[in-house]
């Protein structure tokens, strides 16, 4: 694997507006077919720790350019990585292969931790009570889909989008920049930046639902 | 989902926000108490956050740096690597415990030992360094119990709830070690049931006889800083069993 490519798209600097990013499904994403971690995360949920660890060998990487492309540190990617398969090894059980792909159940719950993480570090000295309003932890029910098919649509939608409220939706999701991060970032008000992703979102819907 | 009426343009729009994470502040409490009583909106950010996961494709894998799974085996504990009739075993002591835990110190801590001690289907430990030692660890009022074992033959802490408020999605339990020289040191954060860690050497040697335990209220997944951040819930000092 070429981790030093990776790590270089892992930590871009800004905000910038990337050329067009093939969207495509990866070759990671490829290589780990629901088929053979729908089985595993069954066994995990059974207690089986072997299965565990192949998993890990299977999905470590990808989640781990996941959090590291959220936390931008290496030190707190990898205690969320921790995190994130103990929380796997205690809620395996709660995955419902009828409603998820294992892989995006996966995604969503080492976002939803790197996104507490960056959250908290913000707010480091407000009192308890503001923690509250983190993220929850775990990820929420999907609808049963066509996960590839799902994939395709996105993109196409994506794609029909301008180049900017693209890139602001993909940063917001994988960055997990906040409206006035963002707003920030681009030296625009606030009210611009919730117009300009607003508007994108609203035609991202009207094409997905087409 | 079709059971689910349909959401308002700008009900939805907020549920799209929320799944993007761009919310903040009183807006994000909105979306979140949203999120917690209408099932049509959280229907609708899970429709979002389905349509958005595409976007993980984006991402290039990086591979972990190396030891990060035997870290999360050290959490999981080594219990979970036994047989399940041995967690029946323990989880009907536990039961037990409970009931006795509020009548007697001394017993409680001796089964506590017992259960940190005693593993079936093992070979025995080789003979202890120094004797196992335990805490009781309480909190004003009776509010929260717990019993603590250190074996420091081989570095097992076993930590047993007994009474503990429950920490709800957006909080945890920290366990620390204050020992001699007053620093709280964090133990991790605390499961559900039963805490099992083998503890790393350094730290070992500061788990003796005076040196206090605590359990702290924290954010989700522990406290942000060194120390403690949160209200401490209970706290408890190492004895000799």
């Amino acid at each position: 694997m070429s981790t030093k490519l990776a790590h270089r798209n892992a930590l871009p600097a800004g905000l910038t507006f990337p050329s067009r990013r093939p969207l495509g499904m990866t070759e990671a994403m490829a290589l780990v077919p629901r088929h053979e971690l729908t089985p595993l995360l069954r066994a995990v949920a059974s207690g089986d720790r072997p299965a565990l660890a192949k998993l890990y060998a299977r999905t470590s990487a990808k989640l781990y350019g996941v959090i590291l492309r959220l936390l931008r540190s290496e030190s707190d990617a990898e205690e969320v990585l921790q995190e994130v398969f103990v929380s796997v090894w205690r809620n395996a059980a709660r995955f419902d292969e009828e409603r998820a792909s294992p892989i995006t159940w996966l995604c969503t719950l080492a976002r939803n931790r790197s996104i507490d993480r960056l959250r908290r570090r913000q707010l480091a000295t407000a009192p308890l009570e503001a923690a509250s309003e983190i993220a929850l932890d775990e990820p929420s029910a999907f609808e049963r889909i066509d996960a590839q098919q799902e994939a395709g649509r996105l993109r196409t939608c994506l794609d029909e989008l301008e180049s900017r409220p693209r890139a602001l939706i993909e940063a917001a999701f994988l960055d997990g920049a906040t409206y006035s991060q963002l707003a920030e970032r681009e030296g625009v008000p606030l009210g611009t930046m919730k117009s300009w992703i607003r508007r994108g979102l609203q035609r991202l819907k009207g094409c997905l639902e087409r | 989902m079709s059971s689910a009426p349909p959401l308002s343009t700008e009900r939805d729009a907020l549920a799209a926000e929320y799944a993007l994470g761009l919310l903040e502040g009183q807006e994000l409490a909105n979306a979140r108490e949203l999120e917690r009583t209408d099932p049509a909106f959280r229907v609708a950010v899970d429709r979002w956050n389905h349509r958005f996961a595409p976007l993980y494709d984006g991402v290039a894998p990086v591979e972990p740096p190396e030891g990060i799974l035997e870290a999360i085996d050290r959490q999981i504990g080594p219990a979970a690597t036994q047989g399940s009739d041995n967690i029946v075993v323990l989880r009907r002591r536990l039961a037990r415990w409970r009931v006795l835990a509020s009548g007697s110190t001394a017993l409680a801590a001796s089964l506590a030992l017992a259960l940190l001690i005693e593993r079936p289907g093992e070979i025995a430990p080789p003979a202890p360094r120094s004797a196992p030692m335990v805490a009781m660890i309480e909190g004003g009022g009776g509010t929260a119990r717990l019993v603590a074992a250190w074996n420091a033959a081989d570095r097992r802490l076993m930590v047993i709830p007994a009474v503990v408020p429950p920490a709800d999605a957006a909080h945890s339990h920290e366990l620390w070690l204050i020992p001699a020289d007053g620093k709280p040191r964090s133990m991790g954060v605390m499961p559900d049931g039963t805490m099992r860690v083998t503890i790393d050497e350094p730290m070992a040697g500061k788990l003796r006889e005076g040196a206090m335990l605590a359990v702290s209220l924290e954010p989700a997944g522990g406290s942000p800083g060194d120390g403690p951040s949160g209200p401490v819930l209970a706290s408890g000092k190492l004895t000799r069993a």
